[in-house]
């Protein structure tokens, strides 16, 4: 009915839905059989009223009927065998209205046509079968004979069934009589029974009439909820919701097979819990030792009822004819009432689950060789060694400590083979990742020294220093940029100073980062402290440094290129963005959940980021699914400090606070179903925590699976497998 | 063989390699024996005038315990006959001399008779004599030197001996150095670099000379393997390479108004054997009178068998995930031993008659890093020198444990060479030098 309000009120006329839901008495049955399961079931609940209205009328009758006596009246007589009194009712005496067929009748051939036996000599049969002779008829001189010398004859009749005459009987010809007469055929039958005064006569009288009210108007003005109730059908016909005369289909089949259907899925209602069954104490004669004595009575009734072990007292009798109403009966229901009511049963199913099974599959590390498993060597810096780089060949290292000596050394045998001397903190260190030409790059505070390692083949030394220090330097750029490139004069060169040195703006702290990209002409730094951003990418071919970003939010913690495309992935405390650096867009934003973040490293695919943080967490984002980590770990016990993909094999490290290196294996698939299997394979031990700081940096062997690990404690060591 | 002890007795069946054989007969022994009760067998069943103390080899392990503990340990049941081989002890070495230097020595050579020589990570090779007196001492190469060896020596007259010396460096070269020793104390030693080889473009890793003394092979980090012969040209071979103005003024600053009389001639190699793809480790060449081949190792986790003569590699074993650092072949020359970063000394059969043998014949496990492996004058035994300081003496037999070993600077530091001969090891590392007494087999 609710759904129909929108067209009522198009018609203007509001209504509420109490007189809307009260059906009008139209026969309208036949076409709202499932249109209006509403209406319908209104109507049916109105059907209901009606017939249990008359099953109430139909009952009230025979209470009506209860004074004219149907039924003979009972008489209370004295039993002669009981003596008590009873009622006795009279016999039935078989009469008028009587069934007939106790007449004795000798012909039983029934209600067939009689002439059937005009030829035969009988005219039926008796009750045994014997035939019923026809009696003797004279002719028809004898018959008026007959007419004449019997006086009753005229007062007989011509019986089919004996095919004799017979004489009427008194009844009979009364009714003949009354018939001639006129009258009412039943002599029982009394025209002027006095009248029963119902309203009338004395103390009958109606003294107020039944209503004075005026007729109202709506009784001669048409029904306007009527007109509504019908209209609303005419519309549901119109619209074809109601279908008239539809023909009724019978939903359910009359007759079905009770267990064809299974049996439902749900499990049969558990059974109560049965209560515990009597013991030998609870009996009405229980052996003696069950008895209680006058101590262990009066500690029963001293204890709360609830702490009472049994809540009765065993009780002797010396038969159970004695025993005595049980007086806690409707107590101890109610509490078992309580019990089942109070309780709600549930069937708790046991988790039957191996342990095993839950953990997940994963190869075991003896089949993911080779990794790193020993400390083959180590190098030691006075003070703590917070960065190394190693040279594209995988043979030479470089380690920086807090005292600004800068240390090469081969890596097999960790022999130092020159050193520089520097003021100040080594911030970062980073090899060119170039083959043709080799030197490497040193964070020295604000200053990024650039520094050619010994021992090189002629041709790789002049093409480096060609590429440092240009016999023709390139035009400087048209905006003036804060960061100054310096080479210093050619007469003055010598192994032991830089060749090159940018000079970052002043005030703007520790480098912290150095990261090139993969084709060794891009640069980019990240400064720790200072007000900007810090972000700076230095193009060695045109000696010219932009920071790609005006404002960044947060603090920046780490960049880094992207090894295959033009992308910049900037990690702030809590973000990592990607940028795209032609497009100048940003691109993703990727939510790692770290409070702080420390590191970062991207797979050798491009499509993998590892991010550590400070909060021990390590989230491995799968770049192509989604923001959020595809999986992280957090196995170390305190800060993780650095993450490094090992550039050939599948294997990935962090270092973290706790001392300690764990080695991962990660395999990447190609296709983009399978998800990246990330192994646990091994903690090299080894680093002593130094003032709260761990092992500060790991960085690959470019050609094993070697690491190297520096340490606060001033150690470099050499992982080998 | 009666045995005085009661307990359970086990067979034996000894046999030896020694000059000390006994008749081939089952021994009921007690097996409460250790190797001092068997030792003690053999000499007095051999009545021996001088007593030798015996080591005993059982399936590959030397025995260190009673044979019953042998037995309960290897799961042998007392009643087979074990086959005991038994070798000639080996005394626990013995140290006796420690020499420091300013740098860590990167090779030794014990070759010269009453010299030690040293070649040093500054660039020096100093000689020592018994004495430990220093009596030779030059700067050869600007760079560390990698390693160091004898091309031939030339007795000139009581007074003086002239080798020459051939060393490797991380500059990039390798030299031939004329060395003149004075026997007399109070003369000073002299020492001439007589040819600069050029051929790398990566530091040299080695340099090894045959017994001859015709021809020299150097290895190198750039994957080539160069083969020189020892002459000395009379003038450059290779073009010096073409300085700026800058070199050309800080070398006439440096060498001043000297004449290029004495500098030494820039030589190219006779040959350049390539296969390798990593850096070559270690070169050398085969033993005497084999001096055709020669075997090389790489990171590459590779040992290659080259024909010298023809310049082909005509075998090459390849290990999985072992860069080699060091090789070095058994003094029958039927076994290489190459030590890898994964700890162990792989020891590989490198007889032609094994065909294509590429698997190993065994394994030395190390605790740590082993750097460099030498041979003895016998076939079984070598010395090893590891990262953690500690000088180990194999015997082949016994793969399982070392024969003996000794810690070179109480163990602290790394040993990065070692030379054996006539009985003194001269291991060379982080230390300097200490020279350690190891009697070799008697027989020699």
């Amino acid at each position: 009915m609710e759904m129909l309000s929108d067209e009522e009120g198009s018609e203007g006329e509001e209504s509420d839905g109490q007189e809307v839901d009260e059906f009008p008495e139209i026969d309208a049955e036949s076409d709202e059989e499932s249109d209006f399961e509403e209406r319908e079931d209104d109507e049916n609940e109105e059907d209901e009223e009606d017939k249990e209205d008359e099953e109430e009328e139909s009952e009230s009758e025979p209470d009506d009927e209860d004074p004219l006596h149907v039924f003979p009246k009972a008489k209370t007589v004295v039993s002669d065998i009981t003596g008590q009194l009873k009622r006795v009712f009279p016999k039935i005496e078989p009469d008028y209205d009587s069934d007939s067929s106790t007449e004795d009748a000798p012909n039983r051939v029934g209600n067939i046509p009689m002439h059937w036996y005009d030829d035969m000599p009988h005219v039926g049969y008796d009750m045994d079968g014997k035939r019923v002779l026809r009696p003797a008829k004279g002719d028809e001189l004898d018959r008026f004979l007959e007419t004449v010398e019997d006086p009753s004859a005229w007062t007989s009749a011509f019986d089919k069934n004996t095919q004799s005459d017979k004489p009427l009987t008194t009844e009979e010809l009364d009714l003949i009589r009354r018939l001639y007469a006129g009258e009412n055929p039943d002599a029982e039958y009394d025209p002027y029974e006095p009248m029963t005064e119902w309203f009338t006569g004395k103390g009958k009288e109606e003294v107020m009439p039944l209503s004075a009210a005026p007729e109202p108007k709506r009784r001669w003005v048409p029904s306007k909820w009527e007109k509504k109730k019908v209209m609303k059908i005419v519309r549901a016909i119109r619209q074809g919701r109601i279908v008239p005369s539809k023909p009724k289909a019978s939903t359910q089949p009359q007759f079905y097979a009770i267990w064809s259907e299974s049996s439902s899925s749900h499990a049969p209602p558990l059974p109560a819990p049965k209560p515990a069954l009597p013991t030998n104490a609870e009996s009405y004669n229980p052996p003696e030792e069950y008895l209680l004595t006058d101590e262990e009575r009066k500690k029963w009734e001293e204890t709360d009822p609830e702490d009472r072990d049994r809540d009765f007292v065993p009780q002797k009798y010396s038969s159970l004819r004695l025993v005595p109403g049980y007086d806690r009966f409707i107590k101890e229901r109610f509490n078992r009432q309580l019990d089942l009511y109070m309780a709600p049963r549930v069937q708790r199913v046991k988790l039957n689950i191996d342990p095993e099974s839950l953990i997940p599959k994963l190869p075991s590390p003896s089949s993911l060789k080779p990794f790193p498993t020993y400390k083959s060597l180590k190098f030691v810096h006075p003070s703590l060694a917070r960065c190394i780089a190693a040279s594209p060949d995988g043979a030479w290292i470089v380690s920086g400590d807090e005292n600004g000596i800068v240390s090469l050394w081969e890596l097999s045998v960790g022999k130092e083979i020159k050193r520089w001397k520097f003021d100040g903190k080594v911030g970062a260190l980073e090899w060119c990742p170039r083959t043709d030409v080799s030197f490497f790059v040193v964070g020295l505070e604000e200053t990024l020294h650039f520094i050619i390692p010994p021992y090189l083949p002629p041709a790789v030394y002049h093409l480096t220093q060609t590429l440092l220090a240009p016999s023709t330097l390139p035009p400087p750029p048209e905006n003036p940029s804060p960061v100054r490139w310096t080479t210093s004069p050619s007469n003055t060169w010598t192994d032991d100073a830089p060749l090159l040195s940018i000079h970052l703006p002043a005030s703007s702290g520790l480098a912290s980062q150095i990261v090139w990209h993969r084709r060794g002409d891009y640069m980019a730094t990240v400064s720790s402290g200072g007000n900007q951003s810090g972000v700076w990418i230095h193009q060695l071919s045109r000696r010219h440094s932009q920071a790609p970003f005006k404002k960044v939010r947060g603090k920046v913690q780490m960049v880094l290129f992207h090894p295959a495309k033009p992308n910049f992935f900037v990690a702030t405390q809590q973000y990592v963005r990607m940028y795209n650096l032609s497009e100048q867009k940003l691109l993703k934003t990727l939510t790692p959940g770290i409070k702080w973040i420390s590191s970062m490293d991207v797979h050798l695919s491009g499509d993998h980021l590892i991010v550590g943080g400070y909060d021990r967490k390590l989230c491995w984002f799968d770049l192509e699914l989604s923001d959020k980590p595809y999986k992280v770990l957090r196995y170390h016990s305190r800060a993780i400090r650095s993450l490094h993909f090992h550039p050939i094999y599948p294997l990935f490290a962090s270092s973290s606070d706790d001392g300690s290196i764990q080695i991962f294996h990660a395999r990447v698939y190609s296709d983009l179903m399978t998800d990246p299997l990330i192994v646990p394979l091994k903690i090299l031990r080894g680093h002593e925590i130094a003032q709260g700081l761990g092992v500060l940096q790991v960085k690959w062997c470019s050609k094993h699976p070697w690491l190297v690990s520096s340490g606060a404690d001033g150690a470099v060591n050499v992982w080998c497998n | 063989m009666a045995s005085s002890s009661t307990g359970p007795s086990i067979p034996i069946i000894f046999s030896t390699q020694t000059p000390y054989p006994l008749p081939s007969q089952k021994f009921m022994l007690p097996a409460s024996w250790k190797r001092y009760h068997l030792s003690q067998l053999i000499n007095k069943a051999l009545s021996l005038v001088k007593p030798v103390p015996f080591d005993f080899i059982v399936k590959g392990e030397i025995l260190r315990t009673s044979l019953a503990e042998w037995c309960s340990e290897n799961g042998v049941g007392e009643e087979e006959t074990l086959e005991v081989e038994y070798i000639e002890s080996v005394m626990p070495p013995q140290k006796m001399s420690d020499l420091p230097h300013e740098d860590w020595v990167s090779s030794v050579s014990c070759r010269l008779p009453g010299y030690f020589f040293t070649a040093s990570y500054d660039g020096y090779v100093r000689a020592f004599d018994y004495s430990k007196k220093q009596t030779f001492n030059a700067q050869i190469h600007s760079a560390p030197i990698t390693s160091m060896c004898f091309v031939s020596s030339d007795e000139d007259n009581n007074e003086e001996s002239t080798h020459l010396l051939a060393t490797s460096s991380l500059d990039l070269s390798a030299q031939i150095s004329k060395v003149t020793l004075a026997s007399d104390p109070s003369k000073k030693s002299k020492s001439q670099v007589l040819a600069t080889l050029h051929l790398h473009t990566g530091p040299v890793s080695s340099v090894a000379s045959n017994p001859s003394g015709s021809h020299l092979l150097t290895s190198s980090w750039d994957s080539l393997i160069g083969l020189w012969d020892t002459s000395i040209p009379s003038s450059d071979e290779v073009p010096e390479p073409s300085i700026t103005d800058r070199e050309r003024k800080k070398r006439r600053k440096l060498n001043g108004d000297e004449k290029d009389v004495d500098k030494p001639k820039r030589k190219a190699p006779l040959m350049v054997l390539k296969s390798h793809t990593a850096r070559v480790s270690r070169v050398v060449y085969g033993t005497e009178g084999d001096d055709k081949l020669a075997y090389s190792c790489g990171f590459d986790s590779t040992v290659r068998i080259w024909d010298v003569e023809n310049g082909i590699c005509s075998h090459t074993i390849t290990a999985s995930e072992k860069p080699f650092l060091d090789i070095a072949l058994a003094a029958d020359g039927h076994t290489a031993l190459a030590a890898s970063t994964d700890r162990t000394i792989t020891l590989y059969d490198v007889r032609e008659s094994s065909g294509a043998s590429t698997t190993s014949s065994g394994s030395l496990l190390h605790p740590a890093t082993p750097s460099c492996i030498v041979s003895g004058t016998t076939a079984n035994q070598v010395v090893s020198g590891a990262y953690d300081g500690i000088v180990r003496l194999w015997d082949l037999r016994s793969q399982k444990s070392a024969m003996a070993h000794f810690k070179a600077w109480d163990g602290r530091k790394k040993v990065l060479g070692v030379d054996w001969k006539r009985g003194m090891v001269g291991v060379g590392g982080e230390g300097g030098l200490e020279v350690w007494k190891a009697v070799e087999d008697v027989r020699t």
